[in-house]
């Protein structure tokens, strides 16, 4: 195909006349038969890409995809585009929903579906039997952030794929250091794949860290930055039950429109949230971090986080989140002395020491039933033939990493330097040099005005509206 | 909060903890249904279908701390004088569902979801808004819908809608009317969350909760007075005749022609033991089971003569029974059982 043929496409088809930056490349080099790495920032449009190629190539679209919130996003943001052939897999989704969408296949262009589920064998039969376009493996780099320790099916992808006949592969990741690139065209046995890979620098979004002295400091401090910078702002905590306590906090004491994302709520009340934000009837959501990333959010102004992220690419990909309209925009990450401690102790949840792993594999060896997580995650490796110190050494390599991860995030908030400097070298990046709407550099304040980000006219409550002029609205008549 | 709900379904005799939560939560074994029966609580059946074990006995743990409830003895709960307080104030404060025996006979969930996606597009359509994030991903609902909009849609569609929604808000409060149309989702309005309304309504998440799926089978009610319209069409596939399972049906149409049982086993290739919890469940569900055809007066004389005069029937006990009239087995007692609940009712 031209390349001004797919230009007119995407004119024909999106409306466009540009391609966001790498979205061509990719393209191109998918019809060209080649697999793909492709490492593009937050915000560049990733699905975009997927869609046009699905458009082009003849048979279905697998896209493996790791959470079941960011499926729903995925397949809704699809229908939105007037894509009806979409579903998603899911554990959510009843039985016999799940047989009629195998049963359909033939008729679906893109399937969204977890690993886990793609293991089924009435999945798998089911998608070997249809001709596929393209197999997309999207947040690729969980294949070596949660594969090891968490979520082992993701290391159980390669296999996986020679298993649908090595179909065309796209692996899609917004940060990825090189250990992590390396990882993911290992584990998916495609080291001829090609290499797109964009800065991760989003020079419109602001840097900046409070370092505050304690836990009543920290909420002080974020309910003045949401009252004194502009929003839409993402606020994101570590857990749920903080998500509601300070989402509740912020509404009775302040005029913002505030609510809590976590994914103990149901679809509906997902839906409902995510849409009102989308149009402008939220201020702020105060989330757990799977908020936004199926978000197609453009005017995000502020984000922050009231507790660590886990690692550096985590937090890039987060706060990328905002200013994907490419303006001006905030990051600021709060902080106080021993919040380390809850990345800790949520890194110990998937530890495990030689002993406990030796203990396993005799369990596993007496085809005892898997008692907990961890034995979920060591199942894989007995069944895939692993011997004991070999996980060992896996389950070690890994503490070791989220240590080094940790002391790197650590060195992000203490620096004294460009944080961004920090940032772009933790990628490899070669860096730019700092200046005025770079960062906040340790001991100086937050520019807002010179940013233009200072808080626009106080909202005010809606007034409550009668149900049947609500009515009204919700079903235009002509009279 | 769920545990106040949970309340209201002890009494100041003691039941059967598992047996209420199952009743909630939907299984239709014989036993829970029959303790359904007899603490007058089928009204509850699969009305909280879903929730997990686990989260019935945490509340009911939260119960027993506030000194509401007492174990008489293990696996039972009856109210303390204090929870017997509480539980009348409750009755007063809380919304207490008025539709809930819908979930018996309509699967008032799937209803839920049809009709919260169906209005959506209804509501879109009517600003011919074609672009728009659907409230509900999954592929069987959307199918559903789909098609249903491909049978209705006219130039009336609309109107016709809107009268029916009209006619059937106007049955109800102010603030429940509120409620539902504020939920909705629809063109440029996503709706209110379950925490939104509760602050909006000064009432907690789960009354919200509660109120929600009571407005949902108010609704269902509502449309199967109304048979006519767009809207009972996407409830019709929904609706059984009565609430007895498909395969327990099947037995009481054959019991129907051939009250001998080892016949009905042999026709339907049950086996008997199948056909007899078939029929109890069945002489549970309905309100003109023939007890008569099978409750001859040989079988019944012993009965009444052990518990003629005795009117808690979950108080009686088999081996009484056993002791004095050895032939006659569980089934019967149980189904003299249910004959004296129904007739009592
Ligand atoms: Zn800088």
């Amino acid at each position: 195909m031209q390349r001004d043929e797919i230009y007119q496409l995407l004119k024909q088809k999106y409306g466009f006349d540009e391609f966001r930056p790498g979205q061509y490349q990719v393209i191109s080099d998918l019809l060209a038969g080649q697999d793909v790495l492709a490492v593009l920032p937050t915000g560049t449009g990733k699905s975009l890409i997927y869609q046009f190629a699905g458009t082009l190539l003849p048979g279905l679209v697998v896209v493996i995809s790791p959470l079941i919130s960011l499926m729903q996003d995925q397949v809704a943001h699809l229908n939105y585009q007037g894509e009806k052939q979409v579903a998603a897999l899911t554990s959510q989704v009843d039985f016999q929903t799940r047989q009629l969408t195998l049963r359909q296949l033939p008729q679906l262009k893109f399937l969204f579906v977890s690993p886990e589920m793609l293991k089924q064998p009435a999945v798998l039969t089911a998608i070997q039997r249809v001709k596929l376009a393209l197999l997309v493996v999207d947040e690729a780099h969980c294949i070596s952030t949660w594969g090891p320790d968490f979520r082992p099916d993701y290391l159980g992808l390669g296999q996986l794929k020679q298993q649908l006949g090595s179909p065309l592969t796209l692996m899609l990741t917004a940060t990825a250091t090189a250990q992590v690139r390396q990882d993911i065209v290992q584990q998916l046995q495609v080291p001829q794949a090609q290499q797109v890979i964009y800065s991760m620098n989003r020079p419109n979004i602001y840097l900046a860290v409070a370092n505050l002295s304690n836990e009543a400091d920290k909420r002080e401090r974020l309910r003045q930055l949401l009252t004194t910078a502009a929003t839409p702002a993402i606020v994101y905590f570590s857990s749920k039950k903080q998500t509601e306590l300070i989402a509740e906090w912020l509404r009775s004491t302040t005029n913002l429109r505030v609510a809590a994302y976590h994914a103990g709520l149901s679809a509906e009340d997902r839906f409902k949230i995510q849409q009102q934000y989308m149009t402008g009837q939220l201020d702020v959501i105060c989330a757990t971090s799977a908020f936004g990333m199926g978000l197609n959010k453009a005017d995000v102004r502020l984000v922050i986080h009231y507790h660590l992220p886990t690692t550096l690419a985590d937090y890039v990909q987060e706060i990328g989140r905002a200013g994907r309209d490419g303006q001006q925009s905030l990051a600021v990450l709060l902080y106080a002395p021993g919040d380390e401690q809850l990345v800790r102790n949520l890194n110990e949840l998937t530890m495990a020491s030689a002993n406990q792993i030796q203990a396993d594999y005799q369990r596993f060896q007496q085809q005892q039933p898997v008692p907990d997580e961890l034995a979920a995650v060591l199942q894989f490796y007995w069944e895939h033939h692993y011997s004991v110190s070999q996980v060992v050494d896996i389950f070690d390599a890994r503490q070791r990493q989220k240590q080094r991860e940790l002391q790197q995030l650590l060195a992000y908030i203490q620096t004294a330097d460009c944080r961004r400097a920090i940032l772009m070298s933790h990628f490899g990046e070669a860096t730019v040099p700092h200046r005025e709407a770079c960062c906040q550099l340790a001991g100086g304040a937050i520019p807002l005005a010179e940013l233009g980000l200072t808080a626009g006219s106080v909202t005010t409550t809606p007034t409550t509206t009668s149900w049947k002029s609500l009515l009204d609205q919700l079903f235009l008549q002509k009279i | 909060m769920f545990a106040d709900y949970l309340l209201g379904l002890f009494a100041t005799e003691p039941r059967r903890a598992k047996a209420v939560y199952n009743v909630c939560r939907g299984r239709r074994t014989v036993s829970t249904l029959f303790a359904g029966l007899t603490y007058q609580e089928l009204a509850w059946l699969d009305s909280w279908h879903g929730v997990p074990l686990e989260k019935f006995e945490a509340a009911a743990q939260t119960l027993v701390e506030a000194g509401w409830l007492t174990a008489p003895q293990a696996g039972y709960w009856q109210l303390t004088p204090a929870g017997e307080a509480q539980q009348v104030k409750l009755k007063k404060t809380l919304y207490q569902p008025v539709a809930w025996q819908q979930f018996q006979q309509v699967d008032v969930r799937r209803f839920t979801a049809l009709s919260q996606l169906a209005l959506q597009v209804v509501s879109e359509y009517s600003h011919q808004a074609k672009r728009y994030y659907p409230v509900t991903t999954d592929p069987g609902i959307q199918a559903v819908v789909k098609g249903w909009f491909r049978r209705w849609r006219s130039a009336d569609l609309v109107a016709m809608i809107v009268t029916e929604l009209r006619e059937f808000l106007t049955t109800l409060s102010t603030e429940l009317a509120t409620i539902f149309v504020q939920s909705l989702t629809g063109y440029e309005q996503p709706g209110q969350t379950d925490q939104q309304l509760a602050e909006q309504f000064n009432r907690s998440v789960v009354e919200i909760l509660v109120i929600r799926k009571d407005l949902s089978c108010q609704w269902v009610a509502w449309l199967q007075a109304h048979p006519d319209g767009p809207l009972a069409d996407l409830l019709r596939p929904l609706v059984k005749i009565n609430s007895v399972s498909t395969s327990a049906w099947q037995t009481y149409q054959t019991f129907l022609q051939t009250p001998d049982l080892d016949q009905i086993a042999g026709r339907r290739h049950l086996k008997l033991s199948t056909v007899r919890e078939h029929l109890l469940e069945t002489a549970i569900l309905i309100t003109d089971f023939p007890f008569d055809r099978l409750l001859t007066p040989t079988i019944v004389a012993p009965l009444d003569q052990l518990f003629g005069s005795e009117t808690a029937v979950s108080t009686w006990r088999f081996d009484q029974v056993q002791a004095a009239a050895p032939i006659l087995d569980f089934f019967w007692f149980r189904l003299y059982q249910i004959m004296r609940c129904q007739r009592a009712a």
